[in-house]
């Protein structure tokens, strides 16, 4: 983990240049088995007030398949240090759809998640990568392939147990108590402006998406003034093209897009510009209207895909 | 040249057998090329012939050989094509011969098509002389071989050449004995023109080229003739011969062999087997009765991509300049698109037409499952022949269905009779006939030589058939065919249904006994290779109103991005962009969309 010290410096150079809203949301990402309470503590104190945490799962046999190098044990033990370091807005991640694992299995993990009551939970399918180890086994035949019916029944039990606790399906994979979705993943959704700063770091403005070269040695080599650029992506997001990843970011959203939002900030009423694709993902029980309102419905949630690049352009 | 020192042969062989490679040794050893400019076989001139091992179309090289006698000939050697599928054209060119040399593998000894070759070189009364090829291969049997040819053709053992090609050993001695035992050619110069043309192809310079060969007559540069089948008129551009390239000579005369251009746009004009004469003063009885081959397999031919169709016209247009065998009419598919039904002589017909169209015109085709003209007499009594199943009428309409049959006739060794006799009764296939070939003693480890006869519905040989007989006998049965003509079947059409809608691309003509495990098949393929769609689509096999196969792919469920951030909301977007191309790929059945490939596998299946 980053030391104290350098987050501090780091909070403190921002708060020279720009002003810090007093209840900004200030989160930072760690894994269990890398932190232990006295640094919790002390960013804590530095300004940190949300804390997301890479729990994955609460069973070592998924971790291990996962490669991860915590146990279970570890990862109650990282919550334990949050809140006695005082966060109270606490955000799990965990991983469902491994190869062998059942909607029983998954069904305890869930139950689990919820007796340590975080503020927040991102669930994520588990995407199988080509060329990974894990695909490896599941193509040489060493573990089971992942049944996509199985992720989805998952999917769904977590859906009903979460929404029966409380927790509002406010994002495909995100859930959380009333008002503690994450405001800076809402800017994404939203496709918002936003600035990355650092290696590797995405940016969003201007019309114009980029991102910092990923190679610490080029990124510094910037600064020292031996590269003329930093960035490794610079994408130019013409009109036609923002519009529709507005369309496909906020129909992630559980409450969907807003055709007034959209038409006040593009000059398009997508229900007619849209018309055709409405209509038909309407028809497969993917999309649902309401008056000016469009948003996915349960079973739309899973297919997503399919709604999204029916809106691209071209 | 005087008649009496010409002498027109060809070789006839099953394939593999050694007739290109004769054929080389004898245009080398008689000084008409040197070896070093012989390529890999100067016969077979087209890429897929050599590749295939075939000849599929016969060519005619002129050679001087000067005899022991001191004597030189003209020798006439007409290469004739070695496929069944051919056939017609194997006759047309016996016609232009007086005699043939019948090469023998002596590895394999007799095979179908050196019978059937065989016989069709005795109805046209041409002096044969057997030789046994490849005595240099070590698996050789020369002893066994010409025992064969004794017992099963007739032969005396000292008729038989024994020689191989490749090494040109014994070969002289062929060029002696075709000399001694081949007649030179009868016919008279002065008598009006009468020539048999044997083959034809299409030149972009000089038009229609026609190998003929003169019975009767004289034909030089200028001269004005008809074609007797269709009157069509022509000028003789050129005349000549090949030796083996076209060498413009000043007249060929009765018994010659060699070429004419004719200046005319299409080989259909000028089609092998027709009779040549003079515009004035002609004969009025044509050689040979003619009648053009008939295609006995059918198939659709399509592109994949519907806006190539123009290009898969003009293709088949300029195929068709050098095949007039191949027939091709326009015909539409709900689900394929435009394409043209077209007419084959044979499998390995369509097969070489298929890989032309893809090769020499770079076309990516969905070519649909072969199949055969049935002839079908209504319940109303009106007779139509329908070679699309998509045509078939309904089942109360039909009164009657004839199909084509063929007399069937299989070669192998004995140790493979049991498996290829169940596969032809799998195949419909009814007993006529057994004959053990030789009475040689030392039979190998595979047994004695066998030739089965049997008889058999034309669509049951159109699949896996020939495949299923090379696999089941190790690769030692050949097999020969002949049309036999047509007998009633009880058949009916097996449609497949994707999501309630028929697709006429899968539509086939089966025995109704058949239905439930072909309809179980087709099905099966099809849950297999159709992805998931956003809704459940039956999958039907039926005959009629009445289903005889059914299973339904479940709707799709999951198809979603878990995770879309700041950071990779460009990767995301571009796999969402790879998913909306992929779709464009997609063929429709109704609102199902399948993949190119599936659809092909499923053609696929037999």
């Amino acid at each position: 983990m980053l030391p104290v010290k350098d987050i501090g410096d780091l909070l403190s150079e921002i708060s020279t240049l720009y002003i810090i809203d007093e209840a900004a949301e200030i989160t930072m990402e760690a894994n269990p088995g890398t932190i232990d309470e006295a640094y919790l503590t002390a960013v804590r104190k530095l300004g940190v007030n949300r804390l997301s945490l890479g729990v994955q799962s609460l069973n070592d046999r998924e971790l291990a398949l996962l490669g991860r190098i915590h146990t279970a044990a570890e990862a109650r033990d990282a919550v334990c240090f949050a809140r006695g370091s005082g966060f109270d807005n606490l955000s799990l991640d965990f991983i469902y759809g491994l190869p062998g694992q059942t909607l029983t299995d998954w069904e305890h993990s869930v139950d689990d998640a919820l007796e340590i009551a975080p503020e927040h939970l991102s669930l994520y399918a588990l995407t199988l990568e080509e060329d990974t180890p894990m695909w490896t086994a599941i193509t040489e035949g060493f573990l089971p392939g992942i049944d996509p019916d199985i992720a989805a029944d998952m999917y769904e039990l977590a859906e009903d147990r979460l929404a029966a606790h409380g927790y509002s399906h406010y994002e495909i994979s995100n859930w959380a108590l009333p008002g503690r979705e994450c405001r800076h993943n809402l800017t994404y959704w939203r496709n918002l402006p936003y600035i990355g700063a650092g290696v590797a770091a995405h940016s969003c403005m201007d019309g114009h998406r980029f991102a910092n070269t990923k190679d610490l040695d080029k990124y510094l080599g910037y600064f020292s003034g031996k590269k003329s650029s930093l960035l490794e992506l610079d994408e130019e997001i013409n009109p036609e093209l923002e519009l529709a990843e507005s369309v496909i970011l906020g129909l992630r959203l559980g409450e969907g897009i807003n055709a007034d939002d959209i038409k006040s900030r593009f000059g398009i009423d997508i229900l007619a510009h849209y018309r055709r694709q409405v209509e038909e993902m309407a028809a497969a029980g993917l999309l649902e209207q309401t008056d000016r309102h469009l948003k996915l419905t349960r079973r739309g949630r899973l297919l997503s895909n399919e709604v999204f690049w029916r809106f691209l352009p071209g | 040249m005087e008649q009496a020192l010409t002498r027109n042969f060809c070789i006839i062989a099953h394939i593999d057998h050694g007739k290109s490679t004769l054929a080389d040794r004898l245009i080398e050893l008689t000084g008409t090329m040197r070896h070093e400019d012989i390529g890999e076989q100067v016969m077979d001139s087209m890429e897929l012939e050599r590749e295939r091992g075939i000849t599929i179309k016969a060519k005619a090289v002129r050679l001087h050989y000067k005899a022991n006698n001191g004597q030189t000939y003209r020798l006439n050697l007409v290469d004739t094509p070695g496929h069944v599928d051919f056939s017609y054209e194997v006759s047309r060119t016996l016609v232009a011969c007086e005699g043939a040399v019948l090469v023998i593998d002596a590895t394999q000894g007799i095979q179908a098509q050196t019978l059937a070759n065989t016989y069709l070189a005795m109805e046209n009364n041409l002096v044969l002389i057997p030789v046994i090829n490849k005595i240099d291969l070590p698996g050789s049997e020369p002893e066994r071989v010409l025992e064969e040819i004794v017992s099963v053709l007739g032969y005396k053992a000292s008729d038989v050449l024994l020689m191989s090609a490749k090494t040109g050993q014994g070969v002289p001695p062929l060029l002696e004995e075709i000399i001694r035992r081949i007649p030179p050619p009868t016919g008279e110069a002065t008598r009006p023109l009468r020539a048999l043309i044997f083959d034809s192809r299409y030149d972009a310079y000089k038009g229609v080229i026609a190998y003929l060969r003169v019975a009767d007559g004289r034909i030089a540069k200028g001269d004005r003739l008809r074609l007797m089948s269709n009157n069509t008129e022509m000028e003789v551009l050129e005349v000549g011969y090949f030796a083996p390239q076209p060498c413009p000579a000043t007249e060929l005369t009765a018994g010659d062999v060699g070429y004419i251009a004719t200046g005319l746009k299409s080989v259909v004009e000028c089609r092998v087997g027709d009779t040549v004469t003079t515009l004035q003063g002609g004969v009025t009885e044509p050689l040979i009765g003619y009648h053009p081959p008939k295609p006995m397999v059918f198939a659709g031919i399509y592109t994949t991509q519907a806006e190539d169709y123009k290009y898969l016209r003009e293709a088949i247009d300029k195929l068709n300049l050098n095949d007039a065998s191949l027939t091709y009419e326009p015909e539409s598919s709900p689900i394929l698109g435009y394409g043209f039904r077209c007419g084959f002589l044979g499998l390995l017909h369509l097969d070489i037409v298929r890989e032309r169209l893809e090769r020499e015109f770079s076309l990516s085709l969905v070519v649909t499952a072969p199949g055969v003209t049935f002839t079908i007499t209504k319940t109303n009594g009106q007779k139509i022949t329908i070679n699309n199943p998509a045509a078939f009428p309904e089942p109360m309409e039909i009164e009657k269905i004839e199909e084509p049959w063929v007399k069937i006739s299989i070669i192998t060794p004995s140790s493979f009779i049991g498996a290829l006799m169940e596969l032809l009764s799998e195949s419909e296939g009814v007993y006529k006939y057994q004959e053990y070939l030789g009475q040689h003693q030392s039979v190998g480890e595979l047994g004695q030589r066998v030739r089965l006869e049997y008889e058999m519905p034309l669509r049951c040989m159109l699949t896996t058939f020939y495949d299923q007989m090379k696999s089941r006998s190790r690769g030692y049965a050949s097999l020969d065919y002949e049309f036999t003509g047509y007998r009633e079947g009880k058949l009916v059409k097996l449609d497949v249904l994707v999501n309630d809608m028929p697709v006429d691309a899968f539509s086939r003509i089966i025995p109704p006994d058949k239905a439930h495990d072909v309809g179980k098949a087709m099905v099966a393929k099809l849950k297999e290779v159709i992805p998931r769609q956003l809704f459940s689509v039956p999958l039907q096999a039926a005959v009629g109103s009445r289903i005889v196969a059914r299973q339904d792919i479940s709707a799709r469920r999951k198809d979603v991005l878990a995770k879309c951030y700041g950071g990779d909301i460009t990767r995301k977007r571009k796999l969402l962009e790879k998913q909306k191309e992929g779709k464009k790929k997609m063929k429709n059945i109704g609102r199902v969309e399948v993949p190119k490939e599936a659809f092909l596998e499923v053609l696929k299946l037999g």
